[in-house]
């Protein structure tokens, strides 16, 4: 690992509330790492396991879901269903070999900017221990 | 089993008029094989069998079947299947039924409680395969080879499948018809395979995973036979966009043994055969008995076992456990 | 050309001059052999039925790149050919199933991706003493000693490998290895001949494909095809492991703005594999397929290189999940003839 190793991260945020809690946390001028790229999306609800994974491949050293918290959905259910399938998804990466500390998922609301500000810190804090995530580049292998 | 019994039942079954064809088990072209057998017509039920040997999880024909468009004016053909089902086989139907991927008046389910499958490749290694088809009989305490007329009997735990050793429940959970009084049913071995796994630091498991994911040569048996991956359309298959590239290397090998695990968490009835039916010899089921363990333990959901039931993934409780959110 | 004996102890040294190129020999344990490259310094363990997955990948790998390119950009870029590489332990069936997948690749215009690889791989084949359960290869133009598609045969007589050159290449290697080689004598030259003789009596199995190639397209709608498809699985486990099936797909793959352009293996047992943009499938069931790839095998390919491509190695029959028998359906077949 270099020193200068800089984690990636890639972080789907729902619409309603981790994406506002994010543009709250910039207009309140909060400090957060730039490692993270966000995605929006319209709910929890619709990340598909498949994101996280295709993230891990093409570059992420670590992701981040995050959504309403239960019973704020802006669509209901949408992240209790996101929450029995990513936790699903969490204790199979972690049995097929991939860091434990590379995939987080949080609650985020609109008013939370400072809390997201320490989701990042965390996610970021913990890809950077658990190191640039080579073994699962798409490109490494023959390309 | 009673041989006759089950002869005669599917004669019947598979005479009846509203009958297409009926699914079991005949024996195979050589040695230890099974083949799967569509009885259309009484005299074809002859040659069922109920053995040891009969491994295979049937229903995954029930969602097989392409069915072409049909000319103008003509009728569907809307006979049911009849099914042989084994315990295990039956919670794929139960399965089904809940993800309502069949229903109920679509199948005839005959049901054939099981005292326990043999590993057909451990059998292979003990006792080599010879081109003759070979018979494999239950006795009281383990299993009897007959080859040329001569016997010889195995203990149980010598030949008994993994997926036999960790079964709860050798009898049919749905069925119309029994076959055979239910069996005793036995105190499920630990599943030392999975946590093995779970005891390595997490390198130790990416490494066991590299090795056996780049073995994998990407020929979708494991796909294909399992009972309940059925979507017309697989996310393995799609071009645009394409969520796991064609190209074989293991970064795509893992992408997509995840994808086909994860499809099936909450939903996988343990019966085995992606593991069985791999050329490659992957462990799969390790993957799938991982996510069965933790829903079982932490939502206490077990799948196949209600066909009115709510399927996993499709349902929630809102205090689901959520300690791993930050 | 010469025959030539090797002593087994010498094995490890004779390995040792091929330094320089690449060496590939079955790996693995028990059944799931494959081949693999060799670690430097080590001499393989010939001690083996068969790879399960055959050695075509040497010269036809499941993926390989085209060329690469940029989004946007005016350049591509073709890999270069790899350095010269020799398989060791190739069985008889597997190099002939090469020679014959040279006419497709060589149909009209060679293709240039397979042939750099063919032209710098040496196949040093092996006779097989134990043939397998499922082996067939006598009945359709092979033997446990074919020499077809190899440039060295090696037969192992217990003590000694009595090692036969076939082409220039296999010539060329046994000069190299020099010294350690000493001549044949008549009486082993009868040793090995009775070797293969016995090993050909073991094999069981047999296809009668007499008067197949010409009638096969004229049981187009025989009922055969759907009873020996029932229970068919459309997984590619027949096809992939099999040694003469050489079906590709293309694909482009591209991440960021880096491209290639990739070919790799592709299997008439899957429902894509014909489908039309439009929706539409000339094959849209099982039945079609597995008919397609029977014909394709025992028809087609008679037609036009008049050479069945079929070597009779077994696997689809060991290996497939629900017991479809290729030597079964042919029995059918003929009968339905």
């Amino acid at each position: 690992m270099s020193a200068n190793y800089e984690p990636n991260i890639v972080a789907f945020l729902c619409n309603w509330c981790s994406y506002a809690g994010a543009d709250l946390a910039g207009t309140s001028r909060v400090q957060y790492p730039s490692n993270v790229q966000i995605i929006r999306v319209m709910c929890t609800g619709r990340v598909n396991p498949l994101y996280v994974v295709n993230a891990l491949q093409q570059g992420a050293d670590g992701v981040l879901v995050s959504g309403c918290h239960p019973g704020d959905c802006h669509y209901m259910e949408g992240n209790y269903f996101a929450r029995r399938r990513l936790g699903m998804l969490k204790d199979l990466l972690e049995f097929a070999g991939v860091d434990p500390r590379r995939f987080h998922m949080s609650w985020v609301s609109a008013s939370e900017g400072h809390k997201w500000k320490e989701v990042v810190e965390k996610t970021v804090e913990d890809a950077r221990e658990a190191g640039p995530f080579e073994g699962f580049r798409r490109r490494q292998i023959d390309w | 089993m009673d041989l006759d019994k089950l002869r005669e039942t599917a004669a019947e079954v598979a005479g009846r008029d509203d009958v297409k064809y009926l699914i079991g088990w005949k024996k195979g072209s050589y040695g230890y094989r099974i083949a799967p057998a569509f009885v259309e017509d009484v005299e074809a039920a002859a040659e069922l069998i109920f053995s040891p040997l009969c491994t295979a999880n049937l229903a995954t024909y029930l969602t097989l079947v392409e069915k072409l468009p049909l000319p103008r004016g003509q009728e569907p053909d809307d006979r049911k299947v009849a099914l042989m089902v084994k315990g295990c086989d039956s919670r794929a139907v139960a399965q089904l039924l809940a993800e309502k991927g069949i229903h109920r008046d679509e199948v005839i389910v005959i049901g054939c409680p099981c005292p326990g499958m043999v590993d057909p490749d451990l059998l292979a290694e003990k006792y080599p395969e010879t081109e003759e088809p070979a018979e494999l009989k239950w006795s009281d305490d383990g299993f009897v080879i007959v080859r040329d007329g001569e016997e010889t009997a195995v203990p149980r735990d010598e030949l008994l499948a993994e997926k036999c050793r960790l079964c709860r429940y050798p009898n049919p959970v749905v069925s119309d018809i029994m076959l055979d009084d239910p069996v005793e049913t036995w105190e499920p071995a630990e599943d030392e395979g999975v946590t093995e796994i779970e005891e390595k630091e997490v390198d130790g498991r990416w490494a066991y995973w590299q090795e056996q994911f780049s073995n994998c040569i990407r020929c979708y048996s494991c796909r294909n036979v399992c009972p309940l991956c059925y979507c017309q359309d697989c996310i393995l298959d799609r071009l645009n966009p394409t969520w796991v590239n064609r190209s074989v290397n293991f970064s795509e090998n893992t992408a997509f043994n995840i994808a086909r695990a994860f499809h099936l968490a909450g939903r996988c009835i343990e019966c085995g055969e992606c593991e069985r039916v791999c050329p490659a010899n992957i462990p799969l089921g390790k993957l799938n008995r991982k996510l069965a363990r933790e829903i079982r333990d932490k939502y206490g959901f077990e799948p196949g076992l209600e066909p009115e039931g709510e399927p996993f993934q499709a349902s929630y409780k809102p205090d689901d456990p959520e300690d791993f959110i930050l | 050309m010469s025959a030539m004996l090797l002593n087994k102890e010498k094995w490890p040294d004779f390995v040792g001059k091929l330094t320089g190129k690449k060496l590939w020999a079955p790996q693995g344990k028990g059944e799931e052999m494959r081949f693999a490259p060799v670690t430097e310094g080590e001499a393989p363990a010939l001690e083996y039925g068969n790879t399960r997955v055959p050695p075509k990948q040497a010269v036809f790998p499941q993926t390989e790149t085209m060329f690469r390119f940029q989004l946007g950009g005016e350049e591509v870029e073709v890999p270069e050919p790899e350095e010269e590489t020799v398989l060791l332990g190739v069985r008889p069936c597997d190099a002939r199933s090469m020679a014959i997948v040279d006419n497709l690749f060589g149909w009209e215009e060679d293709d240039p991706y397979y042939f750099k690889r063919r032209e710098l791989v040496t196949l040093v084949g092996l006779a097989c003493s134990e043939p397998g359960l499922n082996c067939f290869c006598t009945s359709v133009g092979g033997g446990p000693a074919s020499t077809e598609g190899l440039d060295l045969l090696m037969t192992d007589l217990g003590e000694h490998y009595f090692l036969e050159a076939v082409t220039e290449k296999g010539e060329a290697l046994l000069k190299e290895a020099g010294d350690l080689l000493e001549e044949a004598g008549d009486d082993k030259v009868k040793e090995k001949d009775k070797k293969i003789e016995e090993s050909a009596g073991k094999i069981k199995r047999s296809v009668d494909h007499e008067g197949v190639p010409e009638s096969l397209p004229g049981l187009w709608d025989d009922p055969l095809w759907q009873s020996v498809s029932a229970s068919c699985l459309g997984c590619g486990t027949c096809t992939y492991l099999c040694p003469t099936c050489h079906c590709f797909d293309i694909q482009d793959e591209v991440e960021g703005f880096d491209a290639r352009r990739c070919r790799m293996w592709d299997s008439c047992m899957f429902g894509e594999y014909t489908l039309h943009t439009s929706g539409h499938n000339p094959r849209p069931t099982r039945r079609e397929r597995t008919r397609n790839r029977i014909n394709h095998k025992y028809s087609y390919f008679v037609d036009k290189f008049d050479v069945i491509a079929c070597v009779g190695c077994g696997r689809c029959i060991n290996l497939c999940p629900v017991n479809i028998d290729i030597v079964e359906i042919l029995r059918q077949v003929k009968e339905a003839i």
